[in-house]
């Protein structure tokens, strides 16, 4: 049990952070809304907390930008913005994600499933 | 159960995990903290959770002091705090030790300084370095420059 946790906590570190940049990529999003929609990830199940020193991280590198914003209904809420070098950050994920996947894929055999 | 209870628990899971990160920079501690506290809060208004188990599913959620720190710290900025038990006794001394040894290289120079000047002031007769002329020190220095003695009465 311990291992399968050990395993997605592998899994998730250094794809997670491009999950977050995407999720901010066609329109801004607000912490609380950021880390609801992981909630709902059953495989990227990391406790709702843990998002937020990520997000704290994708801004310092200059990924993301944040802004406070009113909320109508409860406390301000911190939106954030794809930067244009999260952009790039991203778009440089995808084509190495591609080509890192299919690699796995041909060699743990699961290119066929 | 009143509103307090439920603010005291927010206040105490608050407080537990501030100590646990109590080694990052204050900024990220802060932001931390703002961002939790904002995200209980709004939880709490937008799910209507008045009631005390409600709230505790909220944190649940969210996840425990423990976890939320090991994230923030595995997040820190590289080098800023690592594994925080062996940085903190790891750094100390070494400033102690640098500071310490700047200290005496400083009093050894100041001693080498005075007993030199000392030295050839005092036997003027035989210097010990290529001479000097009557009245100057071998080692001139910018505090204290040699005085000809016609212009620079005392």
């Amino acid at each position: 049990m311990a291992d399968v946790a050990q395993l997605s906590t592998s899994l998730r570190r250094g794809t997670l952070e491009f999950c977050v940049l995407a999720m901010v990529e066609k329109e801004d999003r607000y912490g609380t809304e950021i880390v609801r929609r992981f909630g709902e990830e059953r495989n990227l199940a990391a406790s709702e907390g843990t998002v937020y020193p990520l997000l704290s991280r994708l801004r310092r590198v200059g990924w993301l930008d944040s802004r406070w914003s009113e909320s109508p209904t409860g406390p301000p809420r911190r939106y954030y913005r794809l930067t244009d070098a999260g952009r790039a950050a991203l778009q440089h994920f995808r084509t190495e994600w591609i080509s890192f996947r299919q690699t796995v894929d041909r060699l743990v055999g699961t290119d066929a499933a | 159960v009143t509103h307090n209870d439920t603010d005291t628990t927010v206040s105490e899971y608050l407080a537990d995990v501030a100590h646990r990160v109590s080694d990052l920079p204050l900024l990220q501690r802060r932001e931390l903290l703002a961002d939790l506290e904002s995200h209980i809060e709004a939880e709490r208004i937008e799910r209507n959770a008045e009631s005390p188990g409600q709230l505790l599913e909220i944190l649940e959620r969210l996840g425990s002091p423990e976890e939320i720190a090991a994230a923030a710290r595995a997040e820190a900025p590289a080098g800023a705090s690592p594994p925080p038990v062996p940085a903190a006794p790891r750094r100390r001394p070494g400033v102690v030790v640098a500071v310490v040894v700047t200290a005496v290289v400083l009093l050894l120079f100041l001693i080498v300084a005075v007993l030199s000047f000392f030295v050839s002031g005092g036997e003027s007769s035989e210097p010990a370095f290529p001479a000097p002329l009557p009245g100057q020190s071998a080692l001139p220095t910018p505090d204290d420059p040699p005085a000809p003695l016609e212009s620079a009465p005392r």
